[in-house]
């Protein structure tokens, strides 16, 4: 990751807004095995249970937030970068790429967690492509701070 | 208001992502502690509710769970040997509902029949707002006086009949309003008093010795459920216990006032503190992530604070701008939990769901409005917290610092 515009802290702020968006999955999958015995909890849980795509989608806000922030701090690095001779393209490139790399085992280890505890494997799918798109939608941010 | 205005409009808006992040955080937030104050105000409301039948000497027929139900055996002589047994040994508090029945009015709703006995009459004690106390000495096969919701009083006011051609005796009758219940008068159900059946759409009719005799089958069975023996001891209801069974084939709990306790505190008080610490958490998890979101916030903007503290805007008037927008934010989210509550009580009228439907601004009543103060609360004690941590990240960068940025 040497011409990455990821510094180390980046990189855990990622990852930590990621491990929470699939543990939020996970718990909801988890959620749902429990046999309760009581109805006023069961009650107050379906609340969270009936709208648990939704609740994980407003979750994953923070992705959106991260990616916003740190391409909206890195707009001199990048401007910086294209004078030396980098294109947008490659850094756009580059820039999917660390994110992927993130992701990807962060995904990974949650279809672990799902297989440990004997959920669905395809429950937390969803989130990758929804954080896919969040991806590729904050990359044409890149393109933005050409001209700076 | 001036400089207010223009943080709003050319800085905050200006990264508009970073609002609307803290606005998910915050709805989350208060979604959660609406639910949650609901639940727990709910089922004290139930708690105190049914503190009319929690007295010292009642206890409350249970069917026991693991007791067979053979319905060849349960015969309508079985069940009248029970309530003669019943009659001549006991006081008991008979009430029993869930019988739909379509009688005309305006909304449209299905109408839910309730039944009650004088004994259950006089523990409930039910407010009216119109016409007077019922009257159980009549005669079924003439009219008999019934207390009704007030969605139903504009239709049927005090002293108007209604006909019902099928009922639970078999034949048609003639009810005739004897009295307006209050609006949004409900009845909690005992073995979940976090749920409520509110009577703005029934009727209550009451039942006398007679009209039992009369009675179907299942109005008598069902009643027997529920029924609470008044001033009886343990040794007494062990022989009624063992009537109904020798009559019905049917294994009966009594629960007395210490069994009902011990029940609230094992169950209930177990569930409320399961619902406070999982709350807890989840705010605490949604306090963490609006300060990051605040810190990247300030990691943003932080050129455009610090230029208007360099050309003189005080951190108080920093504090108060903060303060301000943060308002506006939690403003939004009340704004939508409020119309989200609405909709969802207005969809029991909708519905046309008479047991859930309420009458108050939008259908929301009292227990909604409390649960919005501790959101507001919440939502001040958030703000502060939000808030003083972004003061505290901007203090602790000096001015020349972030204006070079």
């Amino acid at each position: 990751m040497k011409k990455s515009l990821f510094r180390p802290t980046d990189i855990l702020e990622l990852s930590i807004a990621y491990i929470f968006c699939f543990f939020l999955n996970l718990l909801f999958d988890y959620g749902k095995t429990l046999d309760l015995d009581s109805y006023l909890l069961e009650a107050f849980l379906k609340n969270y249970m009936d709208y648990r795509t939704l609740i994980v989608l407003v979750f994953t806000s923070i992705a959106i937030v991260f990616h916003y922030q740190m391409l909206r701090r890195k707009k001199e690095e990048i401007f910086c970068r294209i004078l030396v001779g980098a294109t947008v393209f490659h850094i756009t490139i580059r820039y999917i790429q660390d994110c992927l790399r993130i992701l990807i085992p962060v995904y990974f280890l949650s279809v672990l967690a799902n297989f440990y505890m004997n959920f669905n494997l395809a429950s937390n799918f969803y989130l990758v492509l929804i954080l896919i798109t969040y991806i590729l939608i904050s990359a044409r941010q890149v393109r933005k701070y050409e001209n700076f | 208001m001036k400089i207010f205005k223009f943080f709003v409009t050319q800085i905050f808006l200006r990264k508009a992502i970073l609002g609307i992040g803290m606005i998910l955080l915050l709805c989350m937030a208060n979604y959660i502690t609406f639910t949650a104050a609901r639940s727990i105000l709910s089922t004290f409301q139930g708690y105190q509710e049914t503190n009319y039948i929690n007295q010292e000497g009642v206890y409350i027929a249970n069917l026991d769970p693991d007791s067979p139900m053979d319905m060849g055996f349960i015969s309508e002589s079985g069940t009248q040997a029970v309530y003669d047994y019943l009659n001549s040994n006991f006081d008991y508090a008979f009430y029993t509902d869930g019988f739909i029945v379509s009688i005309p009015n305006p909304d449209g709703m299905e109408i839910s029949l309730g039944y009650m006995n004088e004994g259950y009459y006089n523990l409930k004690q039910f407010e009216l707002s119109q016409g007077t106390d019922l009257d159980f000495n009549y005669q079924f096969d003439r009219e008999i006086p019934v207390l009704i919701g007030k969605g139903l009083s504009k239709t049927y006011p005090v002293g108007s009949t209604i006909k019902m051609e099928e009922s639970v005796l078999g034949r048609p009758i003639t009810l005739k309003v004897q009295g307006v219940l209050k609006q949004n008068a409900y009845r909690s159900n005992y073995y979940a008093l976090n749920s409520k059946t509110y009577y703005n759409f029934s009727i209550l009719v009451p039942v006398n010795e007679e009209f039992l005799n009369h009675a179907a089958i299942d109005l008598t069975l069902n009643g027997l459920m529920d029924v609470a023996i008044l001033g009886t001891t343990k040794e007494e209801t062990a022989d009624l216990g063992k009537v109904i069974n020798d009559n019905l084939g049917l294994e009966f709990n009594f629960l007395s006032q210490q069994d009902n306790y011990d029940y609230f505190k094992e169950y209930y008080l177990h569930a409320l503190k399961m619902i406070c610490i999982i709350t807890f958490v989840l705010l605490i998890v949604i306090t963490c992530l609006s300060i990051w979101n605040a810190f990247v916030s300030v990691r943003s903007m932080l050129k455009d604070f610090t230029i208007n503290l360099l050309v003189g805007l005080s951190d108080s008037k920093l504090k108060q701008i903060f303060y301000g927008y943060f308002g506006i934010l939690s403003f939004l989210n009340l704004t939508a939990v409020f119309i989200i509550t609405a909709f969802n009580r207005y969809g029991c009228w909708l519905r046309k769901d008479a047991t859930f439907a309420t009458y108050g601004l939008f259908g929301l009543i009292g227990m909604d409005w409390l649960a919005f103060l501790l959101v507001a609360a919440s939502d001040i004690l958030m703000g502060v917290i939000v808030v003083e941590s972004m003061l505290w990240k901007i203090k602790k960068i000096p001015i020349s610092l972030g204006v070079l940025q």
